[in-house]
């Protein structure tokens, strides 16, 4: 069991983040867990050609703030405006 | 007590009489009053789970009527010692409210049922008068064992019962009056009405009048067409008459009078529709018959329930809640642990980004790239937050849409809707719904932009114009001749729309149309659609809630003929269904997988039975308000609710632990389940019924004031979300598909 994955944008940015993190997506966490040796699952690598590197961003700052507040700390977690409509679509491809 | 309306004469006291009355006082007519539904009633109103609207009786007199002062009055008859106290009903009418030991069947005052006590000497006679179409009910609980008789007459229209004593005893008299032994108690303060039982297993009207008689105007009563109550030449004549008499003379010989008024004034409510009625009986009492021959689980699964109960210990008959406590089966034991609580979750990205843009709605610029299903959330969250505008609105309608979905256009003004529409690219539009949209839709904005051109909306496959209280036959017409492939349509609360619409529609829409939506359509005659139902070849979503020319006979018609394909029938208020439209539904619906049934209070636990052993593919059913037993409920759900999704036993008062330990044993599927107002589930029956479902994600306890922190902090199911305690948020929970929330 990997411990950190890599998630690259369109622009091909890396983000390595905890795999729990991660899997606070469910798209993302089937793309990790489902069986039939598909590279995402070996690699522990998932590229979005379709979500820029601000979004993708943001999206792994979601992650880390989701397991922050089921850890207890509830906070609130700011979007800047001018990203919400491309996060907003995002989020519901990630099933975020 | 009942309640007759005649004609207004004034009364010697020359003040209207208070709505309440301590339980001495004899209580006198009542004065009319417009009240808002659920003001006074026993439980409660139904709780924001019922989605149909009621409409306010105010908007239900009929044509002509409003003119004609029809009054009411009441009388009781009390024992003081009988803590009784009237409610006044919604439409005006007095109710006593039920002593311990009686039950009644078990209908909410606003669903226009009053509930009359007449106490005596330990008998308590219980008549439920229910206006026009709907069932009077009178059940005698006789503690002395006299007349343990349990009597259902059905009343198509109002004054039906006195009508029924009329033709059974024409040569007795015109009203029959009932005589309750031992009520010639007559206190000197209270004038009480002694009754002559003409005849004994009859006695279910009864004419009451209070010796000051006022009479005040009720100008929302609703009454069918067909009564003709034009008697006021009639009325005023033997009123005054009365009115002497009654002026004259002290306690004796006002019985004697009040019969008198009684035997002139019946004839005036002999009136029925006398085909429906025999039809009606007859379809009844066959249904009686048929259902005790019947030997299927249902009756099996019912007969065990029965054995079990009768070795249980039970109360003077009805098992009170401490009772069901100690005899009841359910073992469930909440569970001890603290620290089994489920960590918090943090709202999903998707949710803040759109609370982010619902704020800045106008600052978005563009909807492009953006799927239809998040469109329509956006939508949703704007309309309820009353920030949807044109701007939003012109977002929307840019490009090619293939989905416009405004579920509330109230904010619309016309122009707007002609502007956004003069030029909107509809040729890839396939759901269109502009729901309340009454202000922005008469006809003549039609043809400039939704019907500008033919074959305008080609692809129109979903039409949602529910609210749109200014279309017409004329604009209608003019719209679905654009859009030729409607499979869905919904043409809610349009009062304007009669049946011409319908007979457009299914000349145009005939072979395509899947899904009709005609709630609340007042102009919509059942009678006058059924030719132009029975063409809908593919019809499999029919909703009619709230019409009050749904009857047995014209459904029967009806699902006799396009039984096959009905997938959902919605029938919620349609009072004037019995059992025998049950019957008929399930064995001509076999795939039926959606039925609501809330408020069609005149059905009985032989509906139960015939669903049992009829539709056996029932994912989502709705009851409100009928009177079904536990026993039967458990039986039905054993028999064939392992396919139940959502099941709706809101206010069906007598659901207790045998209906729990079915829906443990039987419902995985179940996601959704409301039990409000059930005040016989304990703590462990919904405690069990939660740990066993393991789908369930929705329980309804409004009204279940039984219910302690027992049963709210000890179930161990940590999905389902629990609805109506105290005062826990649940507006947002009034989605449509709350599974899928």
């Amino acid at each position: 069991m990997r411990e950190t994955v890599k998630l690259i944008s369109m622009d091909g940015f890396e983000f390595v983040i905890d795999r729990e993190a991660a899997m606070v997506s469910q798209t993302i966490r089937s793309m990790l867990t489902s069986p039939g040796g598909f590279s995402e699952s070996k690699d522990g690598v998932v590229t979005f050609p379709d979500i820029s590197t601000t979004i993708l961003e943001k999206i792994c700052q979601y992650f880390y703030w989701s397991l922050q507040y089921s850890r207890g700390k509830e906070t609130e977690f700011h979007i800047e405006p001018e990203l919400t409509l491309e996060l907003m679509m995002a989020a519901n491809y990630l099933h975020t | 007590m009942t309640m007759l309306r005649s004609r207004e004469i004034s009364s010697a006291s020359g003040k209207p009489r208070p709505k309440r009355q301590s339980s001495d006082i004899i209580q006198p007519s009542t004065p009319a009053r417009k009240q808002e539904p659920g003001a006074h009633s026993l439980d409660g109103s139904s709780p924001p789970t019922n989605t149909f609207r009621r409409r306010s009786p105010c908007l239900e007199s009929l044509n002509g009527f409003t003119d004609k002062e029809v009054s009411i009055s009441v009388c009781s008859k009390r024992k003081s010692n009988v803590g009784e106290r009237f409610l006044s009903l919604r439409s005006g009418k007095k109710v006593a409210k039920r002593c311990d030991g009686i039950e009644a069947s078990g209908s909410e005052i606003d669903t226009r049922k009053s509930d009359v006590d007449l106490g005596s000497e330990g008998k308590k006679v219980c008549v439920d008068l229910v206006e026009e179409e709907t069932n009077i009910v009178s059940k005698e609980l006789d503690n002395s064992g006299d007349n343990a008789l349990v009597r259902r007459i059905v009343n198509e229209e109002k004054g039906k019962t006195v009508m029924d004593e009329v033709e059974d005893s024409c040569q007795v008299k015109d009203v029959e009056m009932k005589c309750v032994e031992g009520c010639e108690k007559l206190s000197s303060s209270v004038s009480r009405r002694k009754y002559t039982r003409e005849e004994k297993a009859k006695g279910i009207q009864v004419v009451n009048l209070s010796p000051p008689i006022t009479r005040v105007g009720v100008e929302e009563m609703e009454i069918d067409n067909s009564i003709d109550i034009q008697n006021p030449p009639e009325a005023s004549v033997t009123e005054s008459a009365v009115n002497d008499a009654l002026n004259q003379n002290g306690n004796g010989s006002r019985n004697q009078h009040f019969r008198d008024f009684a035997e002139k004034n019946a004839s005036r409510f002999a009136r029925f529709d006398a085909e429906m009625e025999e039809e009606e009986e007859l379809s009844d009492e066959e249904v009686e018959q048929q259902v005790e021959d019947w030997p299927g689980p249902f009756s099996t699964a019912m007969k065990i329930m029965k054995d079990r109960e009768e070795n249980t210990i039970l109360h003077d008959g009805i098992p009170f809640s401490s009772d069901i406590e100690r005899t009841s089966p359910i073992i469930w034991a909440p569970r001890r642990s603290d620290s089994f609580t489920s960590p918090p979750r943090a709202p999903s990205l998707q949710e803040l980004s759109m609370r982010v843009l619902v704020k800045n709605a106008d600052a978005i610029t563009s909807l492009d790239y953006v799927p239809d299903a998040l469109r329509v959330k956006l939508c949703q969250l704007l309309c309820d937050s009353r920030r949807m505008d044109v701007h939003f609105l012109d977002l929307l309608v840019r490009g090619s849409p293939t989905g416009i979905c405004v579920p509330d256009c109230s904010w619309l003004t016309e122009e707007q809707f002609t502007q956004c529409f003069n030029n909107c690219d509809t040729s890839n539009l396939m759901v269109l719904q502009l729901d309340q949209c009454g202000r922005c839709m008469p006809d003549y904005v039609l043809p400039s932009t939704l019907a500008r051109s033919p074959k305008n909306l080609p692809m129109l496959s979903s039409l949602s114009l529910s609210g749109a209280c200014r279309l017409s036959d004329v604009g209608l017409r003019a719209l679905v001749s654009v859009a030729p492939a409607i499979t869905s349509i919904n043409l809610s609360q349009c009062s304007l729309l009669t049946s011409s619409s319908i007979d457009m529609l299914s000349d145009s829409l005939g072979s395509v149309l899947r899904e009709l939506y005609l709630n609340e359509c007042q102009s919509i005659d059942l009678n006058l659609i059924l030719t132009a139902l029975k063409k809908f070849e593919k019809l499999e979503v029919l909703s009619l809630v709230d019409l009050p020319s749904v009857r047995g006979r014209l459904l029967r018609e009806f699902v006799t003929a396009r039984g096959e394909a009905l997938k959902q029938l919605i029938l919620t208020y349609s009072v004037k269904l019995t059992d025998s439209s049950v019957k008929d539904i399930s064995e001509n619906c076999p795939n039926l997988s959606v039925l609501d049934l809330a408020n069609v209070c005149k059905l009985t636990d032989c509906s139960l039975g015939y669903l049992a052993n009829g539709c056996q593919a029932l994912e989502k059913l709705i009851f409100c308000r009928n009177s079904f037993s536990d026993e039967a409920v458990a039986a039905f759900v054993e028999t064939s609710g392992g396919s139940l999704v959502e099941l709706s036993l809101n206010n069906v008062k007598k659901v207790g632990h045998n209906t729990a330990l079915a829906l443990a044993k039987l419902s995985e599927k179940l996601q959704i389940l409301d039990v409000s107002w059930c005040r016989d589930m304990s703590d462990n029956a919904l405690g069990y019924i939660v740990d066993s479902c393991s789908s369930l994600k929705v329980l309804k306890v409004f009204g279940c004031t039984q219910i302690t922190d027992a049963f709210v902090r000890g179930h161990s199911n940590p999905n389902v979300k629990i609805l109506g305690l105290k005062m826990d948020p649940f507006l947002d929970q009034l989605t449509k598909n709350l599974a899928d929330s």
